[in-house]
Order: structure tokens, then sequence, then C-alpha cells
């Protein structure tokens, strides 16, 4: 049985931890995606990047797994940023508010590129 | 979280008698398939299957009246993946005298119902109209769900 | 051709009923379903996809609170296609009925991190993201959910 169609890697580029999320973001990947945000916070992560591929289903299960993430980052004082996005869902984000705490881009190189008003 | 081997999983869908509804089963049975990790493969070949049969149900079975419906019920075990096509039976299935054969319809000879038949028992590991009492017929195709009995693989 | 030359003729619904298990992930089937019809009924894509997101978001409520995640329990979607729109309705076998009060939260995303349940968005984004959304109870009893997204001209 398909239990879920999420696959969660993580890598580091630039000084991001860039957390790449194909597939499906339902409740069945609340597991792999907190993993993998604790993952990249152990090692010091200040910048996370969270970059959606082939994402043709998130829901309101998936929103509160990446609220949950939202809430951490804050608490860390990490920086975070949302790439990859289809149109449908980048307008769910915003309606939620999480534009509020995460930059929405379009691409992996311009939310890399976002990050460098952060260092200094 | 994972269902026991055992359990039967299944779904039912019911459309109106009208051509072009068919897709419409198609892409659900699809996404069931899919879900229930069925190979893409075995997935092309369901999706063909049961627009056959129930463009068989529409035309034949229901005699394209548009009051009636067409019900479709799957049923999935750790075995098989079973897909049944029920009609209203304004006109009951009477088999064929003799298998339909390719050469019998270039010379448009044979009915095309023949054909649709003759591809779902190519596509499908078993397949056959369910002999039953009530009105109307029941036409049952069935994948194996390792996928490994199908000759094309 | 000739029914709808009768000026006293009223075309049917064209309902397609689709049954499906309470089984977390199964929601897709109604997403795939409801979205293959609304493209061949000339939808855009950008309201396919707020209506893939609002059926997902009423079975997936149907299976989880409704039904209990009791897998032998049905969850049941009928999409009617109609000239001016597509209207969708959810319907549970009522496990748990839910609270007319809780069918028009409007969460807001600070509170929400204060909170350690995360959730709550469903009912929401449904009523956001369709054009009519009423709350009512199924003939079954259970809880039922009835969406209209209208069809622009």
């Amino acid at each position: 049985m398909l239990e879920d169609d999420l696959t969660v890697t993580t890598r580091d580029q630039d000084g991001v931890a860039i957390i790449d999320l194909v597939g499906d973001v339902t409740t069945f990947a609340e597991d792999k995606i907190n993993n993998a945000y604790r993952e990249v916070t152990n090692t010091g992560a200040r910048f996370v990047l969270l970059n959606f591929r082939q994402n043709d289903y998130i829901n309101s299960a998936g929103i509160a797994i990446l609220i949950g993430i939202v809430t951490e980052v804050n608490r860390n004082n990490q920086k975070l940023a949302v790439s990859g996005l289809s149109q449908h869902f980048q307008k769910i984000f915003r309606m939620v508010g999480l534009a509020q705490y995460a930059d929405i881009y379009q691409t992996e190189e311009e939310a890399l590129s976002g990050f460098d008003r952060f260092r200094g | 979280m994972t269902a026991s081997p055992a359990t039967t999983m299944s779904m039912e869908l019911t459309l109106p008698n009208q051509l072009g509804y068919e897709l419409i089963a198609r892409d659900a049975i699809a996404a069931f398939a899919r879900r229930l990790g069925m190979p893409m493969d075995r997935v092309d070949d369901m999706k063909t299957a049961l627009c056959e049969a129930c463009i068989n149900a529409i035309e034949h079975g229901n005699l394209l009246n548009p009051d009636l419906r067409v019900h479709i019920l799957c049923h999935v075990d750790a075995e098989r993946f079973v897909i049944e096509v029920y009609d209203q039976g304004l006109r009951r299935f009477v088999p064929p005298s003799s298998l339909p054969n390719i050469a019998d319809k270039l010379n448009g000879t044979g009915s095309l119902r023949g054909m649709g038949l003759l591809l779902i028992s190519q596509l499908s590991d078993e397949s056959g109209f369910v002999p039953r009492d009530e009105a109307g017929n029941c036409f049952r195709f069935a994948f194996q769900r390792s996928g490994a009995a199908h000759g094309c693989r | 051709m000739a029914i709808s030359d009768d000026p006293a003729y009223q075309p049917l619904d064209k309902v397609i009923e689709l049954r499906l298990p309470s089984k977390l992930g199964y929601e897709r089937v109604a997403m795939d379903t409801a979205s293959s019809l609304a493209r061949r009924m000339g939808f855009h894509p950008d309201r396919i996809e707020s209506l893939k997101t609002a059926i997902s978001e009423a079975v997936t409520n149907a299976i989880e609170h409704g039904n209990q995640h009791d897998e032998a329990m049905k969850v049941v979607v009928l999409l009617t296609a109609r000239d001016d729109g597509l209207v969708i309705s959810v319907a549970d076998q009522g496990q748990k009925i839910l609270p007319q009060e809780h069918t028009t939260p409007s969460p807001q995303i600070a509170d929400v991190m204060e909170r350690s349940d995360k959730g709550g968005w469903g009912i929401w984004l449904i009523r956001e993201l369709m054009d009519e959304v009423e709350f009512t109870t199924a003939p079954s009893g259970g809880n039922q959910v009835r969406m209209v997204i209208h069809l622009e001209p």
C-alpha cells in the first residue's frame, strides 16, 4: 500500500540548508519533514529553504506541519524561505498567512540569492 | 498504519448512461489503482479495459438510454484487483458462437462489441460476464496484484 | 435528439456517485474524479486546483471525523454537472456529528502558532475556495457538505 508519496532529502548550498520535498505533503509527511528540519537545525543551520517539487497535493494537514516548522524557525531565530510551489499552493500559502513568516520564491536559485540580504 | 494483506478495499462508482462518462470512470479507477500501488503499465491496461467495458454497458446493455445508470464495483484483496461493470440490461448479453478475430473485423463482419471484449481479455488476467438472476449484465475483469501473471510483462 | 425537442422535457442532472473507503489517501480518488469531470466541463486549471483542494479537505474530514477512520464505512461523493457549474456533495456516516459552530472557522496563523495543534484549516479553506458551501445532515444521518463551483461563461 502506498501510505505516502513524499521523498524528503537535505543538502547544503552556500550555507543554506535545503530541504527538498518531492511529492505529497499530507498527514503522512509529518515525521519526514520534522526529522529533516531537526537534522539541519542540529547542524546549526541559520538559513532553511523548503524546496518543493512535484507537489500537486498539499492539504490542511500538510499546512499544519509547515506551520509547526515556521513556529520552530521563529523560536530558533532562523530564516525560512520556500521555493518551487505551484501557483495554486503559493496562493494557499498566502491565504493561510505562511507568507508572513517565509519568503516565497519561484525557484531555488531566487531563494538562495534572497538569503543574501540577511548575511553580514 | 498499513492495512493487513487480508483486508479487502472497495470503491463504487455510478455513472449516467452517456458516452463520455467512461472517461471520468477511467480516471477514478486509475487513481484508486495507483493508491493501491498497482504498477503504471497495469494501470494503463486497466484504464483501457474499463473504458471498453463501460462503452459496452452504455451502448449495448443500456441501449444508450440516458435515464439509466452504469454501476462499477471495484474490490481489491491481497491477490487480485477485480472490477465489475453493471448495466440495467435492456438487452441481455448473448455469447457469440465463435471468438471474434481481427480478420472478421476488417471484413466488416462481426460486431464491434466483440472487439471490445477481445481487447479486455487481452489486457486483463481474466474476464467474462457473470451469470446473475436479476435484470442487467455484470461484466467482470481482474488483474493479479503481483502483475507477474500477465503475459506481456 | 427527439427528447430534447420536447419543450416539456427537463434534462436530468448528470450525477456521478462515488463511494470510497474511509482511509486517508483515498481522497485522491475523489480529487482525480472531480478534476477529470471539471476539465471536461471546461473549468480553468486554477479553478480545478481549488476544487481539488476543497474536495480533499471535505473527504479527509469525512474519513477522520465523521467516519472515525473506520475503513468499512463509506464516504459518499456526488458530483453533479450542471450548465452553470459543478455541485459536489460529500457525506459521511456520522459516527461523530460536526457541531454547526465548527462550520464557520476563521483561524489566524499567529494564534495557531501558539497552539500545540496547528490544524483547523480544512473547513476554512473549503469556504475560501468554493463559491457556495453549506453544511447539512445527510439522508443517512451523517454529516454532509455541499459545495458549488460556478462555471464562468
